[in-house]
Parts: C-alpha cells; structure tokens; sequence
C-alpha cells in the first residue's frame, strides 16, 4: 500500500512541472481568447465592456471576414492537393526507382523547408515581379507573353500566387515523410507483385498507397494546421492582403482587427471561429479517411 | 525518500521561479519611481524612420547634458509598435512616445479611442526647456489646431506636433525639362500632359502604396470644396460623399487609375513599395505622391541621367483655383498610464528648443517650429518653400471614433484605390461604400 502510494507520488511529481506549464502557458491562453470573444477592448487600456456574443452577430454580417474565410479555405484545399500529390509523386520516385544523385535531390527538395518564411516571400516576390521577374521573363523567353501576368497584382490570381509558394516550401518536408514509410514497406512485396505481373503504375496504388496511408491520414491535419499558420505569415510578409484585400486570409484579418483596428475582442471572437474551424476541418478529414490499417 | 521528497521541492521551486520572473520586474520598477526625486529616470521611446536612429541619440545626450537630474532611457526601432507595446500591456509604459497617426498598427489611434493619452494642453503654456519663448509662442501657428493634435475636439491638445513635411507630387524635373514638358497647374493639363507621356511609353502616374493616398485625397478635399467641406467630410457628416464635390474628387481619382503605369498595383505593397518609387528615378512614371523623406529613402538608389528631385502641389481644380499640399507631420504623446509625465511634458518643450531643433533638421527632420524655413539647405530648401510658391497647407486627418469592428475608413477609401487601377470596382461602388463607411462611423464618434 504505502509502496503503492509512493509510486503514485512519483508519477506526480514527474509530471508537475509538464502540467504547470501546458496549463500555464497553453489552457489559460485559450481560455483568455474565449473570454475575451465577448468583450468590446481596445486592447490597452482597462476599459473592457461585457457585450455578450456581439462580436460574433458583427461577425456573421462581415463580409470581408468571409472572404478571407474563403481565401483561407481556397488555400487548405489548393495546397494541399498538390503538395500532397507532389510529395507522393517525388516521395515514390526517389525511393522506388534507382536514380542517380538520389541523396542530392532528396536534398535539394527539403532546402525551401528549413527557409524562413520570409526568405521565402523575398524569393516569391522577386520571381513574381512584373517587369523582372523569373516567371514572366521565362514566360517571355518561350514566347509565352500572352501569359504573363501581374502574379501578385491581379485580384483574380493573387492568392493562387501566395499558394504556390507555399505548395513550392512545403513540398520537401512531406516528401520525406512519405519516404520513410515506403522505406519500411518489405521489397518481396513488390518482388512477388512483379513476378505476378503487376506494373509499377499498379504497384503504387496497390502496394505503395495503401501501406503509407496511415501516413498520409497524420499528414492531413498537418496540411491544415500548417496553411492555416503560414499563409498568414507568408501573406503578412508578401502582400499585407491586398490588392484590396484580396488575399486576406482569415488569420491576417484577425490580426488587422485585433491590432490595426483597435478591436481586440473582435479579433479574438474570429479567433475563437477559427480554432472550432480548424477542429472541425481536422476531425471530419480524420474520420473520412478512416481505413482500416494494414499490418505487414 | 528524503531524497525524493527534496527533488520533489527543487522541481516545485524552479516552477515556482518561473511565475515569480514577472513579479521581480514590477519590484526593481517601482524602486525607479521612489528615487525618482533625485535621480529621475525618463523612457523616450522614437520611432526610427528614414531620418535615422542618430539624432536621437544625439538629443538625449543634449537633453542628459542640459538636466543631469534625468537619465534617459532610449528605444529607437523601425518596428517601435512591436517593441513597446507588449510591454504597455504588461503595464510598463514609455512616458513620452514618437509615433504618428496612420500607420499599420495604430498605435496612437487605439490610444486615442480608449482614452489612454494624457492631455498636454499645459505644456504649449510653458517655457521652452532652458529658452524664455513659451512653446506655443514658437509653434507655427495652426498646427495644434487639428483633429490630429486635438482628436476629441474639444479644444485640448492630446498629441504634440513633430517633424512637419510638405507632401505633394514627386518628379524628375530633369525629365521634364528635357521634354520641355511644363509641370501641369490644372488637372486638365495634367492629362493633356498624361496623354503626351503616354506617346513616348511614360505613364502618368504611379504610388508607392495606397496608404499614400490619405494626403493625397485630403489634398483634394480641400481643392474642391475647401476647409469647411473639408472638415465635414473628416467628420462623417452625413451624405457628405454624395455631394457634388465629392463626386468630383472620386472622378478625378478615377480618371487617374487609367493614367496609372501597370505594374503599381503588383508592387504596391510594404515589401516591394520602393519599386514604383523607383519607376520616376528611371523615367517610367511621371508622378508619384510622396513626402520629403522620400529623398533620404531613395538616396542610394540607381536613377537616369540628370535626375533632379521635384515636388508640386496638386493641379488645381479649374485655372486660377487653390491648390494644396498637405503637410504630413509626426506626434510625440504621453501615454496617461506613463509613471514619469511631469519628466515626459518638459522632456516634450525640449524638443521644439533650437538646441534639439538643430540637430533634428540636420538629419532632415524639420520641427514645426516659426523661422526655420529659412534654415534649410538643399533639397529641402526647395521642398520647404513649396508654401511660399503659392500652394496652401492642409492638415489634419479624420475624427476619432470608437473602434467599430470590421470597419476601417482607411482601407475602403484609400485601399480602394488598387481595385479601381485593377479594374476591379467602379468609381460608381467606390463612392457608395465610402459612404456607408462613413455612415458607420459617425455614430462612433468621440
């Protein structure tokens, strides 16, 4: 008994200082921006009024909110689809097919990852500059010029610019995700789906695909968690949101409330909308794609 | 279990240590205060913009020279909202600020609406620091007359008056004096001269960002209607954007989007802004709205041969018309929550000494000050005098509200401006948003 009691001493005392803290530094945060959803603060001063859920009737009738939440859902989509088909397609050809400078590649597409994100806006706004930009002056060297276009100056391709900056940094770091599952996929998998006839097209969807899928599942809510942050570090850095608000996702329009227009409590009120958002995105994807895991 | 018990303790400890940080900094703060009757500490916290960081260490070591009792402490940073303001929200204000209105973060306009300025009224009342001449006295006159210096428009000044600079249209007189192109007086000239431009491949027009329309449209404002209409429309009055006048500034705005060189929108941003600045030093845009630093931002920068700064008024609406420049100036306020404001307010008088003023205007800055016009050198020179050429001076800006959540005057106004260029919006739905902005706001008014 007394042993017992000890043990459970020990166990508590391990884990105090990781509880102190994650309640510190993580639960209370959450908690304030809860709170603070129904206040009317400026953000300085102690002059906070109690105006219930206000900020959220404000909200629903706010059209520029919604264009950024369209902006933020246009990119969860658009660049998840094609980093991930990217990474896939890059993961099973650096480790299915004997390539030369194997090693090389494989680090040359992880390079964009350990850039900072505004190295990364610095790089993108000299290749989408108008008049000397890599993009337009490749355009122009093929004979393309009916192509060229004002990547970040017309409102219509703007935030598809911004997405493919990030598909073009994300892309390594999820690569090599994938690359470490397929490693640990057994190679008499593939052997006797050969000698069976299988071609590597049928391989991959047969073999490859559903072994990593466990894989690709983690990945998803990665996909969302990450474009959700860094587009609005990479907007902040690129474009401040505009033309005229054009590329405005929702987390850069949450900080322009909360911090250039002195609406604190409206800001964390999208706060608030935008984490139910992104636990509701991750819990429907984790659900949908739900299979039952292969075990080799 | 001794020995758990004991690492038990220092795990508890070192928890406890980290909470503890906080209340440590808010002790050594409040023994700042008690020896503050001899020696009193002074945190001026500036903005450093393309004036540069060293006059402010210049003036402080002035200011420290001239009242040894005070020990300043300094912040200079390009991103001063960023420095200061977590600290602010843990309760550790500066006591005297440099930091205009109209920037991204608002910091003075989030100040204003949760009335957390100190009123400084008093301070135009008192003797310059170590001079005989009252501050008012010195002031040129006008400047604390503003809805920018008195917010709430109730006679007391809130903000102090700094570094004044004529704003207007920047060119290559070079250029047109290679051309032999007039520089336009009327705003019919300038699209006769926008469509002569346009024959030899030079456009018109161009902005560093939209944020730089805020002067401009005041500008306009004022053409068109004058102060009175002017200071309606800063006011939210209602259908004050529907008028005639207002009609008229819209058009002309409208008509100049089309004269606007096309990759303005692309770079008119924070980050790539000094492009379009750079179209006028290579000759691929006639005029740019700007202010006088705009010369120091650009002084490293590649231009064509025989670039020759030069600045104008806005065309006049019609010949014979007023034309304006508005003057663009930067505030100095004392946060009310500042430990140290009887420091702060004499600390503010320095400033407009001759002592300080000198060593401002040498890095550019030019304090609003009676007289210095005549000081000036250079470049400066020509741009300071703008006054004496015959254009008017506007200032101000708009009345303070109270913050209304998702409605900002300044990006559907100014903002706009890159939609209409683009083609996105009409002038028609321009107006009309402008409006109901303006119809929001006015019953947010302080």
């Amino acid at each position: 008994m007394n042993k017992k009691k000890e043990r459970r001493f020990f166990i508590f005392v391990c884990t105090a200082p990781a509880l102190i803290l994650l309640s510190l530094f993580i639960l209370v945060p959450t908690v304030e921006v809860f709170r603070m959803s129904l206040y009317k603060w400026g953000g300085f001063s102690n002059n906070q009024v109690f105006v219930g859920l206000e900020n959220f009737r404000k909200l629903w009738n706010d059209l520029n909110f919604f264009r950024s939440l369209q902006n933020s859902i246009l990119l969860i989509v658009v660049v998840t689809l094609f980093t991930m088909v990217l990474s896939v397609l890059f993961a099973t050809l650096l480790s299915r097919e004997k390539l030369k400078g194997n090693n090389f590649f494989r680090i040359i597409f992880y390079i964009p990852n350990i850039l900072s994100i505004v190295v990364i806006a610095g790089i993108f706004s000299a290749v989408y500059d108008p008049s000397t930009g890599l993009l337009n002056n490749l355009l122009a060297v093929f004979k393309l010029e009916s192509l060229q276009k004002m990547w970040l100056g017309d409102q219509k391709i703007a935030i598809y610019s911004i997405g493919g900056a990030l598909v073009w940094q994300a892309v390594g770091y999820y690569m090599v995700m994938y690359m470490s599952s397929m490693a640990s996929i057994p190679e008499s998998f593939y052997e006797a789906s050969s000698l069976e006839g299988a071609g590597r097209i049928t391989q991959f969807f047969s073999i490859t695909l559903p072994l990593i899928w466990n894989n690709i599942r983690t990945t998803l809510t990665f996909f969302i968690i990450s474009t959700i942050n860094l587009s609005f570090l990479l907007v902040q850095a690129m474009t401040g949101g505009g033309p005229d608000g054009s590329t405005e996702v929702f987390l850069s329009y949450m900080y322009k409330q909360a911090y250039t227009n002195s609406s604190y409590g409206y800001g964390m009120a999208i706060g608030v909308v935008i984490f139910l958002f992104s636990f509701a995105l991750s819990a429907i994807i984790s659900q949908v794609t739900k299979r039952e895991v292969l075990e080799y | 279990m001794k020995k758990k018990l004991l690492m038990a303790g220092s795990i508890v400890l070192l928890s406890l240590g980290l909470m503890a940080c906080s209340n440590d900094n808010a002790k050594v703060d409040s023994k700042n205060v008690k020896t503050s009757s001899e020696q009193q500490t002074l945190h001026v916290a500036a903005l450093e913009s393309a004036y540069g960081k060293d006059m402010w260490t210049k003036v402080v070591d002035a200011y420290e020279a001239a009242n040894p009792k005070v020990k300043v402490e300094l912040t200079v940073d390009k991103n001063l909202e960023e420095v200061i303001s977590p600290n602010m929200k843990a309760g550790n204000y500066p006591d005297v600020v440099l930091l205009g209105t109209g920037r991204k973060l608002a910091l003075p306009e989030t100040m204003i609406k949760d009335n957390a300025l100190e009123d400084i009224t008093s301070v135009l009342d008192k003797k310059v620091y170590g001079e005989d001449a009252k501050v008012k006295d010195k002031l040129i006159p006008g400047f604390t007359d503003t809805l920018v210096t008195n917010p709430y428009n109730n006679g007391k000044t809130y903000l102090a008056p700094m570094f004044y600079s004529p704003t207007g249209l920047f060119y290559n007189a070079g250029l047109l004096k290679e051309k032999g192109w007039e520089v336009p007086t009327t705003w019919d000239e300038m699209w006769a001269l926008g469509d002569k431009a346009k024959a030899e491949g030079i456009a018109l027009f161009t902005y560093p960002t939209t944020g730089y329309f805020d002067a401009f449209f005041y500008s306009l404002l004022f053409e068109v209607g004058g102060p009175d209409f002017y200071n309606k429309a800063m006011r939210f009055e209602d259908g004050i954007w529907e008028t005639p006048e207002a009609t008229k500034v819209f058009e002309i705005v409208g008509k100049l989007a089309k004269y606007t060189e096309k990759t303005t929108v692309a770079n008119g941003n924070d980050k790539d802004f000094t492009k379009n600045q750079q179209l006028i030093l290579d000759n691929k845009a006639l005029f740019m709205p700007n202010g006088t630093w705009v010369v120091g931002e650009m002084k490293d920068a590649p231009r064509a041969d025989g670039f020759e700064w030069g600045m104008t008024a806005l065309p006049a609406i019609e010949k014979g018309g007023d034309r304006y420049a508005f003057t663009f100036f930067e505030q100095m306020w004392v946060p009310s929550a500042a430990k140290n404001k009887d420091g702060a307010k004499d600390f503010l008088t320095y400033v407009y000494s001759d002592e300080a003023a000198a060593i401002f205007a040498e890095a550019g800055a030019i304090q609003p000050i009676e007289g210095i016009s005549s000081k000036l050198t250079g470049d400066n020179k020509l741009f300071y005098s703008i006054y004496d050429n015959g254009a008017k001076a506007g200032m101000g800006g708009f009345a303070a509200t109270d913050a209304v959540e998702g409605v900002s005057m300044a990006d559907t106004l100014f903002g706009t401006v890159n939609s209409i260029v683009s083609g996105d919006k009409t002038v028609k739905d321009w107006q009309k948003a402008v409006e109901k902005v303006s119809d929001q706001l006015r019953p947010a008014l302080k």
